[in-house]
C-alpha cells in the first residue's frame, strides 16, 4: 500500500515536470499564429465583436445540441430552424413550408424544396428527423419541452407525435437549439456543424473567434459578403475601443455609457426590446414581504422611469408585466403599480408600519422595515437597479440592504436569507408565454424560491397547458400576469433593449425582438 | 544631515496625518450627502456647485471622493496592519523557536503565498456576504507570509547578537526576550515595508473591485468608483479621474513617508 | 547541490497537497456551482430535474471530500479531467494558454528593465535635480494607477488617438504584445526604478566613488561597472518576485486585451466554478512558487557566496 502511494506521488511529480518541459518547448517554438483558412483576405470580410459568444454563456461552440451553442449557430447565420419568429414574435415557417395539426398530438410539417446543407447533403425529412432525435437525446432542455414520442420521415414530409399535447411546439422548434444541421456530417472537433444558413463556419476557437465564409448555394438569396469573423470580446470597454479603432465593423454589448461616442454619422444603431426582463420576486416566507402592504409599497416605491431614462440612458423600456410590447400579450396589456412614493407611504402607514423612534426607518410590532435585496453583478444593469431602488425605497421608510453576489443561487434557496430577489431572465425564449410561468411562478416551478402560491394562477396555468388557440393563449397570459401583479408577487422593472452598433458603411444588420437573428444574407458592407 | 532627514520625515508624517484627518472628518467636510441621488443632476461636469462633477445617479463626486477616503485609506491600512502584526508574530516565533513549529508554520506560509489570492477573495466574499471586510481579510490572508519571512530572517540574525544571550543569562523569559529585545531589533525594517505596502494594498483593493469583489453599494470606495465608471473615461472623464486623484495622493504620501522613514532610520 | 535540489523539489509535495485541498475547500465554501453559474449567464431557467441531471453528470452531487479525493486520484495518475464548462480537456486547454502568458511575462519584463534601468540610474546620478524629481513623480504616478485604468488610457492614447497598436491583442504580430506588456511595465517600472535609484545612490555614496568624483574623474568604465553591479541584487530579487506573479497570469490585463493566457482562464474558471480548470491553475501556481524560490536562492548564492545554500544569511 505504502509503496503504491509513493509511486503515485512520483508520477504526479513527473507529470508536473512534463508540464514545464512541454510548456517550454511550445513557447520555444513561438506562439502558434491563427490557423489560416481558405478565407481569402482580399474578399469582403465583416468583423463582428460580441460580448456574449463565450463558454460562460454556454456558447463554447456552435453545436446547437451542446449547451446554448444554438444561439451562436443561429445568430451568426450558420443554422436555421424549421420555424422562425416574426417581428411581432409569432411563429412562421422557415425551413418548413407549411404545417398542420392532424390531432392534438400529431404535427405534420412539410419542408421547403431545394435546400441543402453546407455539407452538400439535401435537406429532407430524414435529415431533420436524425437531427431532432440527436437533439432530444443530448440537449438538457429539449426533451422536456418537445415531449417527442415518435418522428416519421417521408420525402419532404415530417410527422411528429408528442407524448402529451404541446401547443407551443412550433415555438420550441424555433428555439436556437432546434437549428437543423447535418448529423451525418457530424460535429467537428472544434464544434462546427454544417447547417443551411447563408454562411458556413470554417474555424472556431472557444472564447476567441469564429470564422465564416459565404455559403455559395444558399437557398434564400445570395449572401453579400465573402467572409465574416466573429470575435469574442468579453470586456465592454475593449469592445468599444475596438469599434472606435476600426478593428471591428460591428459590435454587440457596448456599455451604455459609451453610446455617446457612436451617436454620429459614422455609426449606425439597431436596437429593439427583448423579452429579457429585470424583475424582483418577493419572498412569501419572509416576515417583511409576506405582508401585502409591504409588497405593494415596494411596487409603488421603485422609480422605473428614472432608472430607464437616467441610469440606462434610455436604453431600456419600462416594464409593466413579464413581456415587452412586441408581444400581443405584453407591454400595456396589463396594469402595474406606477411610481408613487406618497401613495406608498400611505399604504405602509395604514398597515401599521410607522416610524415611531424617528430614525427614518419604519417599524411594526418592534420589527424594523429592513428589506434584504438579493441580486448579482454579472448583468451590468442589476447593481444599478439596486442602488436606484435603494434611494427611493429608503425615502419612503425602508432600510435596504443590498447583497449583490455571484452566490445568489445558493442564497435564494434559503428562504430566511432574503426578502426580494432581483434577476434578469428571458421570459419568452420561444415567443410563448407558458415558459415564464412554468419556470418561475407555479408550485412546481424550479425558480419559485419565494414560494409564491395562487390558486387562480395554478388553475389558469392548467388551462394554458391545454390550449392550442393562439388568441386564447394570449388572453390567458394577460390574465395570469394580472394575477401575479395584483398580488404584487413580482415587480417588473424594465426590459432590456438589445443594441448592435455598426460602422455606417454596414447595412442589413437588424436587431430582432427574440435576439436570435443577427447575420443574414442581407448583411452587406461598402468598400 | 540628520536634522534634514528628520524634517523631511516630519513633513511627510504630517501629510499622512492630514490625509487621515480628512478621511475621519469626511462627513463634516462633504458639501453634500454622498449617497443622495438626484437624477436631474446626473453626470454634470465639474462646476462651482459640484467641483468634481456628479456621477450617473446625480451624486456629488467631491462628497463621494471624501467619503471614499475613509473606506479606501482605512481598509488599506487595515490590511497592512493585520498582515504585518500577524506575519511578524509568526515570523519571530518561527525564527526564535525553530524546529517543528518553524517547519509547520513556514509550510503554511508557503501554501498561502503560492495560493492565488483571487480564489481566496472570492470564497471569503461569499462566506461574509462580500463587501470591503471580505476584501481586507482575503488580502491579509495572502500578504502576511511576506512579513513572516522578513521577520523570521531578521530574528535569526538578531538571535545571534550578544545582547540576546545576555538577556537570556539574566533570566528573562522567552516572551520577554521576544518583546523587549527581538521586536525592537527588527521593527524598523517592518515599519518601512509596511508604509510602502499601503500603496500596494490600495492597488490590490482596486483590482478586487474591478473583479466585483470590492465595496458594497452605495458605499463609496475609490477602486470601485474607478472601475464602475471606467466606461465613461472618454465621455465623462471626471467620474473616473477624481477617485484616481485620491488614490494617487494617498499612494504618493505613504510611499514618500516610507522612504523618509528608511532614510531617517539608516 | 543535487541533494539540495531534490530536497527543495520535494517541498512541492506538501505545498501541492495543501494548495489543492485549500482551493477545493474554498470553492466549495464559495457556494454555487458550474451548472447554476451557467444558468445565470444565459438567463434561461432550467427545471429541477435538468439541474440535478447536469450536476450528477459532473459529479457535483457528491460530498465535498469525495469530489476532492476523486480529483486527486485522477491527478496523481496524470489526468487533469475535462472542463465543466467547455467540456475540453483541461491539460490541453492549459497548455494552449501557457505560451501567451510566457510571452507576455517575458516581454513586459524586458520592457520594464529598458525603462527602469536607465531612468533609475539617471535619477540617482542627478539626485535632487529637476530630472530626478520628474522621474520620481512619474514613478509615483505609475505606482498609483490601477492597471485596468492604465490599460484603458494606453488603449485610448495609442490605439485611438494615435493608431499605432491594435486594441485586440490576439498575439498575431509583434505589435499586439506592446500595449498589454506596456500596461504591466508601467507599474513594475515604477517599483524597479525606486529600488535601482536607491541601490545606485548607496554605491555612489561609497568612499572610493566620492573620492574619484572629488578628484574630478567623471564616470569611468569601472565606475559604470560597479554601479551596474550594485543594481544587480535588488533587480534580481524584484525579477524573481515579478516572475512569480507574471507567470501566474495577469487576469485583468489579459481580459482587457483579450490576451488568451492562463490568468484570464483562471478568472473565468473561478467565476464559473469550473473546478478542474481552477485546480490546474492552482497546481501551476504551486509549481511556479517552488521553482521561482529555488531559482532565487541559487542565484543569490552565485552572486554572493556569503549566503549559504539552504540556509539563511550566515
Amino acid at each position: 500500500m505504502k509503496r503504491k502511494k509513493t509511486k503515485n506521488r512520483g508520477s504526479g511529480l513527473a507529470f508536473l515536470l512534463a508540464v514545464v518541459l512541454a510548456a517550454t518547448a511550445i513557447s520555444g517554438c513561438g506562439r502558434e499564429t491563427q490557423t489560416e483558412t481558405d478565407l481569402s483576405e482580399s474578399g469582403k470580410t465583416f468583423v463582428f465583436g460580441d460580448t456574449t459568444f463565450n463558454a460562460e454563456n454556454g456558447e463554447a461552440d456552435i453545436n446547437p445540441h451542446n449547451g446554448n451553442g444554438g444561439w451562436a449557430c443561429i445568430r451568426y447565420g450558420v443554422g436555421e430552424t424549421l420555424f422562425r419568429f416574426s417581428d411581432s414574435m409569432e411563429t412562421e415557417p422557415w425551413l418548413a413550408e407549411s404545417w398542420e395539426n392532424l390531432d392534438e398530438l400529431t404535427w405534420q410539417i412539410t419542408l421547403r424544396e431545394g435546400i441543402s446543407f453546407t455539407s452538400g447533403r439535401a435537406l429532407d425529412a430524414e435529415a431533420v428527423k436524425e437531427c431532432l432525435e440527436d437533439l432530444v437525446e443530448n440537449h438538457v432542455r429539449a426533451a422536456g419541452d418537445l415531449q417527442i414520442a415518435e418522428i416519421m420521415a417521408e420525402g419532404r414530409t415530417l410527422t411528429i407525435r408528442t407524448e402529451t399535447p404541446v401547443p407551443a411546439l412550433t415555438g420550441f422548434l424555433a428555439d436556437p437549439y432546434a437549428c437543423i444541421f447535418d448529423v451525418e456530417a457530424g460535429v467537428s472537433e472544434e464544434g462546427i456543424v454544417q447547417g443551411t444558413g447563408p454562411y458556413r463556419a470554417v474555424s472556431l476557437t472557444t472564447d476567441q473567434e469564429l470564422r465564416l465564409v459565404k455559403n455559395e448555394n444558399y437557398w434564400n438569396g445570395e449572401p453579400k459578403l465573402d467572409g465574416i469573423t466573429i470575435r469574442t470580446i468579453s470586456d465592454g470597454d475593449t469592445l468599444t475601443m475596438a469599434l472606435q479603432s476600426g478593428e471591428i465593423d460591428g459590435a454587440y454589448g457596448v456599455p451604455y455609457a459609451s453610446y455617446p461616442l457612436f451617436e454620429n454619422e459614422n455609426y449606425t444603431f439597431s436596437g429593439c426590446a427583448t423579452s429579457r426582463v429585470f424583475f424582483g420576486a418577493m419572498n412569501f416566507k419572509s416576515g417583511i414581504t409576506s405582508d401585502p402592504a409591504v409588497r405593494q409599497a415596494i411596487a409603488m416605491g421603485i422609480d422605473k422611469e428614472g432608472f430607464v431614462e437616467t441610469l440606462l440612458g434610455g436604453n431600456g423600456y419600462v416594464a409593466a408585466g413579464a413581456f415587452p410590447d412586441s408581444f400581443s400579450f405584453g407591454g400595456g396589456a396589463v396594469r402595474a403599480a406606477s411610481y408613487d412614493p406618497e401613495g406608498a407611504r400611505e399604504v405602509l402607514e395604514e398597515a401599521g408600519w410607522r416610524d415611531t423612534d424617528g430614525d427614518g426607518v419604519r417599524e411594526k410590532d418592534g420589527t424594523p422595515l429592513v428589506l434584504r435585496w438579493l441580486t448579482y453583478p454579472s448583468r451590468q444593469e442589476l447593481p444599478l437597479l439596486a442602488e436606484a431602488a435603494q434611494a427611493t425605497l429608503e425615502d419612503i421608510g425602508f432600510q435596504m440592504e443590498i447583497n449583490s453576489t455571484a452566490d445568489h443561487n445558493r442564497i435564494r434557496a434559503d428562504e430566511t436569507a432574503w426578502d426580494i430577489y432581483v434577476s434578469a431572465m428571458v421570459t419568452a425564449p420561444t415567443g410563448d408565454p407558458e415558459y415564464f410561468f412554468k419556470y418561475h411562478c407555479l408550485d412546481s416551478s424550479s425558480s419559485n424560491d419565494g414560494q409564491y402560491h395562487s390558486d387562480r394562477l395554478e388553475e389558469l396555468a392548467g388551462e394554458l397547458a391545454q390550449t392550442f388557440d393562439t388568441d386564447r393563449r394570449a388572453e390567458l397570459a394577460v390574465e395570469m400576469q394580472q394575477v401575479i401583479l395584483d398580488d404584487n408577487a413580482y415587480v417588473f422593472c424594465s426590459h432590456l433593449r438589445m443594441n448592435m452598433i455598426t460602422k455606417s458603411t454596414v447595412t442589413g444588420l437588424t436587431a430582432h425582438p427574440c435576439d436570435y437573428y443577427e447575420i443574414t444574407a442581407e448583411l452587406d458592407m461598402e468598400g | 544631515m540628520r536634522t534634514q532627514k528628520k524634517r523631511k520625515l516630519l513633513c511627510f508624517a504630517g501629510l499622512a496625518l492630514l490625509l487621515l484627518a480628512v478621511a475621519l472628518l469626511a462627513e463634516q467636510l462633504s458639501p453634500y450627502d454622498p449617497n443622495q441621488q438626484n437624477y436631474e443632476m446626473a453626470l454634470q461636469a465639474p462646476s462651482m456647485a459640484h467641483p468634481f462633477g456628479t456621477d450617473r445617479y446625480g451624486r456629488d463626486m467631491l462628497s463621494r471622493v471624501l467619503a471614499g477616503a475613509r473606506i479606501s485609506i482605512f481598509s488599506a491600512l487595515a490590511v497592512v496592519l493585520a498582515s504585518s502584526v500577524l506575519g511578524t508574530g509568526v515570523g519571530i516565533l518561527c525564527g526564535y523557536a525553530g524546529k517543528v513549529l518553524d517547519t509547520v508554520l513556514m509550510r503554511i506560509a508557503d501554501v498561502c503565498l503560492a495560493f492565488p489570492g483571487l480564489v481566496f477573495a472570492l470564497a471569503i466574499a461569499a462566506l461574509l456576504n462580500g463587501g470591503t471586510i471580505s476584501a481586507v481579510i482575503a488580502l491579509t490572508a495572502v500578504s502576511w507570509p511576506k512579513y513572516a519571512r522578513l521577520s523570521r530572517g531578521q530574528t535569526l540574525a538578531v538571535r545571534q547578537e550578544d545582547y540576546i544571550a545576555a538577556a537570556r543569562l539574566s533570566g528573562d523569559s522567552t516572551l520577554q526576550i521576544l518583546v523587549r529585545h527581538v521586536l525592537p531589533g527588527i521593527g524598523s525594517q517592518i515599519l518601512v515595508t509596511a508604509m510602502l505596502d499601503v500603496g500596494t494594498m490600495m492597488m490590490e483593493l482596486a483590482a478586487l473591485s474591478f473583479l466585483g469583489l470590492g465595496a458594497r453599494p452605495p458605499a463609496a470606495e475609490w477602486g470601485s468608483m474607478m472601475s464602475g465608471g471606467r466606461s465613461m473615461l472618454q465621455t465623462r472623464p471626471w467620474v473616473v479621474l477624481t477617485p484616481g486623484i485620491g488614490i494617487f495622493v494617498t499612494v504618493a504620501v505613504f510611499n514618500l513617508l516610507g522612504d523618509a522613514l528608511r532614510d531617517y532610520l539608516e | 547541490m543535487k541533494r539540495y535540489l531534490i530536497k527543495r523539489l520535494l517541498l512541492l509535495v506538501p505545498v501541492l497537497f495543501g494548495i489543492t485541498f485549500l482551493s477545493f475547500a474554498m470553492m466549495y465554501l464559495a457556494g454555487s456551482d458550474a451548472v447554476l453559474q451557467q444558468m445565470d449567464a444565459t438567463g434561461l431557467a432550467l427545471s429541477r430535474e435538468a439541474l440535478n441531471a447536469q450536476r450528477a453528470s459532473l459529479g457535483l452531487d457528491k460530498p465535498f471530500l469525495v469530489q476532492y479525493v476523486t480529483w486527486l486520484g485522477r491527478f496523481l495518475t496524470g489526468d487533469m479531467g475535462t472542463s465543466y464548462v467547455s467540456g475540453e480537456e483541461v491539460f490541453s486547454v492549459f497548455l494552449s494558454k501557457l505560451p501567451a502568458t510566457l510571452e507576455l511575462a517575458a516581454v513586459s519584463m524586458i520592457l520594464t528593465l529598458l525603462i527602469s534601468l536607465p531612468l533609475g540610474i539617471l535619477a540617482a546620478v542627478r539626485q535632487n535635480k529637476w530630472s530626478d524629481y520628474l522621474i520620481r513623480f512619474a514613478s509615483f504616478t505609475g505606482n498609483s494607477l490601477p492597471n485596468f485604468f492604465v490599460a484603458l488610457v494606453l488603449m485610448y492614447l495609442l490605439s485611438i488617438r494615435v493608431p499605432l497598436f491594435p486594441v485586440i491583442a490576439d498575439g498575431t504580430g509583434w505589435k499586439s504584445v506592446v500595449l498589454p506588456s506596456l500596461t504591466l511595465a508601467v507599474a513594475m517600472s515604477a517599483k524597479y526604478l525606486r529600488q535601482i535609484r536607491a541601490a545606485v545612490l548607496e554605491e555612489l555614496g561609497k568612499d572610493y566613488v566620492t573620492g574619484a568624483r572629488a578628484r574630478g574623474i567623471r564616470f569611468s568604465v569601472t565606475l559604470w561597472k560597479s554601479v551596474l553591479r550594485s543594481c544587480l541584487v535588488p533587480i534580481l530579487t524584484l525579477m524573481t518576485l515579478s516572475a512569480g506573479s507574471l507567470l501566474g497570469g495577469t487576469a485583468i490585463v489579459e481580459s482587457i486585451f483579450l490576451w488568451d493566457g492562463v490568468g484570464k482562464m483562471a478568472v473565468d474558471a473561478i467565476s464559473m466554478r469550473d473546478y478542474p480548470v481552477i485546480q490546474a491553475y492552482v497546481v501551476w501556481m504551486a509549481l511556479i512558487y517552488v521553482l521561482v524560490n529555488l531559482v532565487m536562492d541559487v542565484l543569490y548564492q552565485v552572486l554572493d557566496p556569503r549566503i549559504r545554500l539552504g540556509g539563511e544569511k550566515a
